[in-house]
């Protein structure tokens, strides 16, 4: 029996248009991703990969395609239902983590539970504690690491149990200790859960547990296939 | 407190530059409330000269001058020489030179009237009451007021009465020109009286007011009655309301023709003080509002640019709200009320500045020679504009931001500013 997809990504191309020149950032891009699975997006600097991610997340909206996430249109939302969407279906991680400066983690971790209407300092201060910062939860984003900073960013994203979790390089900003721990904490906070995660990196061996990777060259699909688990990778 | 901490928290370096905005907007509210104020003062001037000088109301009076009276056959004293207005205008002629314009019939005369072992002087008006009323304040303590169909009766004012030994219901005699007498009945004792184009105030007659210069005391009867005493329809003087402000320089001019062949009468008029007023009025109005508008432009503008870069350092803050799920105007929330609560202050401060600052009363004698001297005056108008000042400066300062927020893709918004 064939699983509904959870991510249906179908056509999808992006073009910005700068006053001298067009980049096309994602031509004609197709895939789809079952509930609950790992996927790993990667590929060389400009071929695409943030953009996708974006567009999954409904920061950013198609020229052309369709992206549906668990059954709703992304691309012909409001501005509105767009951000209703990514409240209760999407947790983003970004690479510069965007936490707040002037909230503590705690207070950045409650900030999508507010914009849902239902703030859980409870809950806020367990996932501080999943992630390892239970003792930070006081600090502004500048008294922590940038690996603590990720974390708070992991945390937040997992604040109203989205079903889907977008993470853009989250590694990307850390010293390898750091990358290491983070994407170990982020893999298992999510797969803890039960939930889909999409992410794109340019480390292939330090992501272990990927389902399916996908690689993108100059907005292009150019591989999209089932990774075997490997041996010897930590 | 988070919604404080998003709101106000994290300023940094900004923190100065939200502090120069207030004190920018505070100048500016300060600057323009107080050249408003002048303005409501100047325009409070205007109406009350519209209120209390009629411009509309035409005044055709007799000349004042010397009328024998004589003594009552009572007494024993030489016949008296009062000035007087004499009765020069004829109704008929009037009415035809007012055309459809309101005419208030007057006249006044002048009695010797007895009391008691003696006599004194007193004024007696006849008055058209309806239409009187509608120009001259009369306030009752006691009794009623003259109607239209009363005849031989009087209501007086309480000097008078006291004068005279008489109370509602009591009578004096009035000497009538074909020398009989008339008792006058009182029905009405009056305690305040402001009589419209009073004459002046010629000889020692009881009065409610012994410092004014214009009569202000005397017994008022109905029209008809006046003319049995006079034993004349003709008129001392007379009020023409015109119809409207801008039919009072005909109207004159059509008056003075009607008795340009009387040198008795004249005609005179408050419409053309009033238009010098509206004059003076129209420049102060242009030179406050461009004093106003200068400074609005140029500091508003300054407040406006600061509170601008402000917005644009935070513009990644409310971007991370809308990635997070908060809705557009949750996300623009803590900007529209830090802009808010930042003009407000702004203004609060002007305001108060102004209002501590701002002469009690004000005066330009080259621009506002004929208004004189205004009360500067805060009023909802003034207000409203340096709240509104607060309010536009904070859309101007918030506006490319938001623009930018609402316009273009989230993503962007959030890439902007990465270190």
């Amino acid at each position: 029996m064939t699983q509904d997809p959870f991510v249906s990504v179908r056509g999808v191309s992006k073009t910005y248009r700068g006053e001298r020149s067009t980049v096309g950032a994602l031509r004609g891009v197709s895939f789809d991703i079952r509930k609950g699975e790992f996927v790993r997006i990667s590929g060389p600097s400009g071929s695409g990969k943030t953009t996708l991610l974006n567009l999954i997340a409904g920061l950013d909206g198609p020229d052309q395609g369709d992206i549906v996430v668990a059954g709703t249109n992304i691309g012909r939302l409001s501005m509105t239902q767009a951000s209703k969407y990514r409240a209760r279906e999407v947790g983003v991680i970004f690479q510069s983590y965007n936490l707040i400066p002037q909230l503590t983690a705690l207070e950045n971790v409650l900030l999508p539970m507010i914009a849902l209407g239902r703030a859980n300092s409870d809950r806020a201060r367990e996932l501080l504690d999943v992630v390892g910062l239970a003792d930070r939860s006081d600090h502004n984003p500048s008294q922590l690491s940038g690996g603590e900073q990720q974390r708070v960013a992991v945390a937040r994203a997992l604040a109203n149990d989205p079903a889907l979790v977008l993470a853009d390089e989250p590694t990307g900003n850390l010293d390898d200790q750091s990358a290491e721990s983070v994407m170990v904490m982020l893999t298992d906070a999510v797969r803890e859960r039960g939930k889909t995660l999409l992410l794109v990196t340019h480390e292939r061996d330090r992501v272990k547990a990927i389902d399916r990777s996908l690689e993108l060259r100059s907005g292009v699909l150019s591989s999209y296939q089932i990774e075997l688990p490997q041996e010897g990778v930590s | 407190m988070i919604w404080v901490k998003l709101t106000f928290g994290g300023m940094g370096r900004r923190f100065v530059e939200a502090i120069a905005a207030i004190m920018i907007l505070a100048a500016t509210s300060a600057t323009v409330a107080a050249s408003l104020m002048v303005v409501e003062g100047a325009r409070n001037a205007l109406n009350r000269a519209i209120r209390q000088d009629r411009p509309d109301i035409i005044h055709v009076k007799s000349r004042f001058n010397r009328a024998l009276f004589e003594t009552p056959r009572s007494g024993n004293l030489p016949p008296l020489t009062i000035p007087v207005y004499e009765p020069l205008i004829d109704p008929a002629d009037l009415e035809h030179a007012a055309g459809n314009n309101r005419v208030i019939r007057r006249q006044s005369l002048f009695r010797n009237v007895v009391s008691g072992d003696s006599f004194l002087n007193i004024y007696v008006f006849g008055i058209d009451p309806d239409l009187e009323r509608e120009v001259s304040s009369f306030v009752l303590a006691r009794g009623r007021f003259l109607r239209k169909d009363d005849r031989a009766v009087a209501v007086l004012d309480q000097a008078s009465a006291r004068a005279l030994g008489v109370d509602i219901g009591g009578a004096f005699p009035i000497r009538k020109a074909d020398g009989g007498d008339l008792e006058l009945t009182v029905i009405g004792i009056l305690d305040k009286l402001e009589l419209r184009g009073a004459p002046p105030r010629s000889a020692e007659a009881p009065s409610l007011n012994p410092e004014a210069t214009d009569v202000s005391s005397g017994a008022f009867v109905d029209i008809q009655t006046s003319e049995d005493i006079f034993g004349r329809p003709t008129l001392t003087d007379a009020l023409v309301v015109a119809r409207s402000m801008s039919a009072v320089p005909s109207l004159v001019a059509k008056l003075q023709e009607a008795f340009r062949l009387e040198p008795g009468v004249f005609v005179t008029e408050r419409y053309s003080q009033y238009e010098r007023k509206v004059r003076d009025f129209v420049l102060t109005l242009a030179v406050f509002t461009a004093l106003s508008v200068a400074t609005v432009l140029l500091a508003g503008t300054f407040a406006a640019n600061l509170l601008h870069d402000i917005y644009v350092d935070r513009r990644r803050q409310y971007a991370t709200l809308m990635a997070l799920g908060c809705s557009p105007a949750m996300s623009i929330a803590p900007a529209v009320v830090f802009g808010l609560v930042l003009g407000a202050a702004g203004s609060a401060i002007g305001a108060f500045v102004a209002v501590l600052f701002v002469p009690r009363s004000f005066a330009i004698p080259s621009l506002m020679a004929d208004l004189g001297t205004t009360q500067p005056a805060l009023d909802l108008m003034v207000a409203g504009s340096i709240v509104a000042i607060g309010i536009v400066a904070v859309i101007v300062g918030l506006a490319p931001t938001g623009l930018r927020l609402l316009r273009q893709a989230l993503a962007t918004s959030l890439s902007e500013g990465r270190s």
